[in-house]
Order: structure tokens, then C-alpha cells, then sequence
């Protein structure tokens, strides 16, 4: 069946500064209270504060799933969950290289 | 429905000790880790292996599953006989709805009130209005889609409802027009798209979160854009201008005389779109012609006798 053009809904870009914590917590989904601790403890790097609130760049989504999962399904404690995360975030940009540069 | 035997998911017998269940669970999360597992059905693995954890992990889900499956096996025919699950309350064991809606139908048949009771409405307003949830789908995207725009249509499996108050999982389709100028990591929203609101209050948003399919040449960080450009060595030592071909047409390069592989030239302006766009990155490789003619040959032992030339030393 041909596609309608009033099927067809328009998406809004939103900027990355736009994510709020309740938002990335949302969606990872982890409770807003293990972000902020996780923050506070200096553990998630992809998030600023302005003005007393927190926000955060889209790579922030994938960090706060990597990490919850690593607690969970490994008991990890929240460093090394956050020094796993490091490397596998590195290891993804390698990766990246190598294929750009047609070594993989 | 065919019936899942979680125990065999996880290897291990139905006596298995809770601790047992963990070990075995955690040999498998590593197993089929997505992020290392060179397994190539390693990600839908891991979802079973998830899910087999999140009942057998649970004490009340377990003893249920345990009640209800006791004569069936594997892959046999099945469905759920009406309140079979009364005098069972189940928590989450460990897993938020939104992870139990990857899970199977199997799991959401069984345990869907979880879903139910959790994932449908966040507070606000008055009364009993209340904004719905915000719904999150990942979005796969070419990099050429950011120079374009792109029509996509995506399928999410959302927990609905039924009269009987039975969470199902239910497939729902929508087109959706990528603005021009998306990058990775950029989040999409679809506003009105997400879980219906309470009692009138308004609906959640679809917040689509944008991924770049592996691309063989291109590599975007932000809006600036990374691409391996191969010269030949007289046009690294004598500067040329070469054409580039990118996914809206090719641009016109100028290479500076003397350059070397490894360097890398900026082009600015010509990265993905957008208010500024971001700039083309040119890391620059020398790919030296094969002597595999005699004049090719003849070629390279003129430069190898006349240049005074040591590569070790260069």
C-alpha cells in the first residue's frame, strides 16, 4: 500500500544538552537516585551540571545501561562497573578506527 | 505459544540452588556479553539468558514457573490455564519493565502484570490525571541519512493492557521523517507518541535514540566527519587536487606539497549538516603503485638510484 504522507510523523532533533537526568534514567531505565549517586561519585562522565542541574550528552544513555548491567549481572561495585565501561567506550572507538581505516 | 524451559536456558537442573542459578547465569552473561561475545546470535541469547534469570532468579516467579510448568517441555504447545497465577505477587527480581518488555511473549503471558503495574503511568497534575510515560527505541541510521533526511519505519513492542487487567505485549508500527542534519547519539523526539495519559492528562513523547550503521569509509564524531583518504606518493610530494566523493557529491580537495601518510587535512564546512555544519577530516594514506611491470620497475630503481633517500631516516 503506498505510503501516506500524512502517515508519516516529523521527528523534533533535540539537543544533546537537552536530555534531563529523569529522562536518561528513564530510558535506560535505572532509578534517578542510582545516576546521581553514580554522578557523584564522579563515575559518569558524559554528564554536566548547569546551574545546579544536571544534563547530558547521548552517550550518557548507553554508559548508564553498560553500567546497570554490569551491576547487575555480575554484582559488580559501581568502579569497576564505570572502569568496564571505559574500556568497552575506548574498545567502540578503536573499533571504529579500524574499520575506517580497513584493518578490520 | 510454545513452552520455555528456562532451567535448560541457563544449564542447569531444576534443584539448582539459587547460588547455582547465579553462577550459571553469570558464566552466560559473560558468554554472550554483546559487547565482546564474538557469538554470532550473541545479543538474542542474551536476552534469553535474561530472561530465564529474571524468573528463576525471583523466589515467587520461580515457584510459580515451577507450579505451572512441571509437565511440559520444551517447545510444546502452550498456554496458561485462567488464574493460574492467584496467590502470587511478583516484584521485579531485578529487572525494571522496560527490560522485561524485550523479553517473549512466553514471559509477558506469564508474568505481564509486573509490566502492568509498573510501566503504564507516572504521577502529575491533580486528581487522578496524570502525563503518560515517555516511550525510548533505539533507531539504526545510514550516514548518508544525516546529509538527507530519511524516512524511517519503526516497530516497538509496547505492554497494552486487556480488559482483564493482563499486560500483553503488542506491536506498533510508525513512519517516522529523520530531520536532515541527525547525528549519533542524538535523540529524536516524537512528541504525543508515547504511553496515552491518565484520566485525561497528556500523552508521553517517543524519544528515539539515533545510532550510525557501521560505514566502510566514513566514521562522523559529532557533526565532523572522519574519511581515510588514499593518495599516490606524486601527489603527496608534488600537491595535487583531488575529487572526494561524500553522500551529497563530491568536493574538490587541494593536497599540499610534501604531505605524508598520516596527516590529516581539514575541509571546513563539509562534516554533516547543520547550524554550523561540522567539517570534513581527511586522514591522508600514500598507497604506493605495485612494481609489477617492467617500466614500473624501471621507475622505482631511477628514484631508488638518483634520490638520495633512507626511510629510516626521512
Amino acid at each position: 500500500m503506498p505510503e501516506r504522507e500524512d502517515d508519516i510523523l516529523l521527528g523534533s532533533l533535540m539537543e544533546e544538552t537537552w536530555l534531563t537526568l529523569d529522562q536518561v534514567a528513564a530510558a535506560c531505565p535505572v532509578e534517578p537516585a542510582w545516576l546521581l549517586a553514580h554522578i557523584e561519585s564522579g563515575l559518569f562522565p558524559h554528564a554536566e551540571s548547569v546551574a545546579g542541574v544536571w544534563r547530558f550528552s547521548g552517550p550518557a544513555l548507553q554508559r548508564a545501561r553498560r553500567m546497570r548491567q554490569l551491576e547487575r549481572d555480575f554484582d559488580a561495585v559501581p568502579e569497576l562497573a564505570a572502569l568496564v565501561a571505559d574500556l568497552l567506550e575506548e574498545m567502540d572507538e578503536l573499533r571504529v578506527r579500524l574499520r575506517c581505516a580497513g584493518l578490520e | 505459544m510454545q513452552f520455555k524451559d528456562y532451567y535448560q536456558t541457563l544449564g542447569v537442573g531444576r534443584e539448582a540452588t539459587a547460588e547455582e542459578i547465579k553462577k550459571a547465569f553469570r558464566k552466560l552473561a559473560r558468554k554472550y556479553h554483546p559487547d565482546v561475545s564474538k557469538e554470532a546470535d550473541a545479543e538474542l541469547r542474551m536476552k534469553e539468558v535474561n530472561e530465564a534469570h529474571a524468573v528463576l532468579s525471583d523466589p515467587e516467579k520461580r515457584a510459580a514457573y515451577d507450579q505451572l510448568g512441571a509437565h511440559y517441555r520444551p517447545g510444546q504447545e502452550f498456554r496458561p490455564p485462567p488464574d493460574w497465577d492467584a496467590g502470587f505477587e511478583f516484584s521485579g527480581g531485578g529487572f525494571r519493565p522496560g527490560e522485561a518488555a524485550d523479553f517473549s511473549d512466553f514471559f509477558s503471558e506469564l508474568f505481564g502484570r509486573m509490566g502492568a503495574r509498573d510501566a503504564g503511568f507516572r504521577p502529575g497534575g491533580q486528581g487522578f490525571r496524570g502525563a503518560g510515560e515517555d516511550h525510548h527505541a533505539k533507531v539504526l541510521l545510514d550516514i548518508e541519512d544525516a546529509f538527507r533526511g530519511a524516512t524511517r519505519q519503526i516497530s516497538l513492542r509496547v505492554p497494552q493492557v486487556d480488559a482483564q487487567g493482563r499486560a500483553h505485549l503488542a506491536t506498533r508500527t510508525l513512519n517516522v521523517r529523520i530531520p536532515k542534519g541527525v547525528r549519533e547519539g542524538q535523540v529524536i523526539r516524537l512528541a504525543g507518541q508515547g504511553a496515552p495519559g491518565l484520566g485525561g492528562g497528556a500523552a508521553g513523547d517517543l524519544l528515539l535514540e539515533v545510532r550510525f550503521r557501521p560505514h566502510e569509509r566514513l566514521r562522523a564524531e559529532g557533526r565532523d566527519l572522519h574519511l581515510a583518504l588514499p593518495v599516490a606518493p606524486w601527489e603527496a610530494a608534488l600537491g595535487a587536487v583531488v575529487a572526494v566523493e561524500l553522500p551529497d557529491g563530491a568536493v574538490k580537495v587541494r593536497i599540499p606539497e610534501g604531505a605524508q601518510s598520516g596527516r590529516q587535512l581539514r575541509v571546513r564546512g563539509k562534516g554533516l549538516p547543520g547550524d554550523p555544519p561540522g567539517d570534513l577530516l581527511l586522514d591522508l594514506r600514500v598507497v604506493l603503485p605495485p612494481a609489477d611491470t617492467p617500466r614500473a620497475r624501471e621507475l622505482y630503481e631511477t628514484m631508488a638510484r638518483e634520490l638520495a633517500f633512507d626511510a629510516r631516516r626521512a
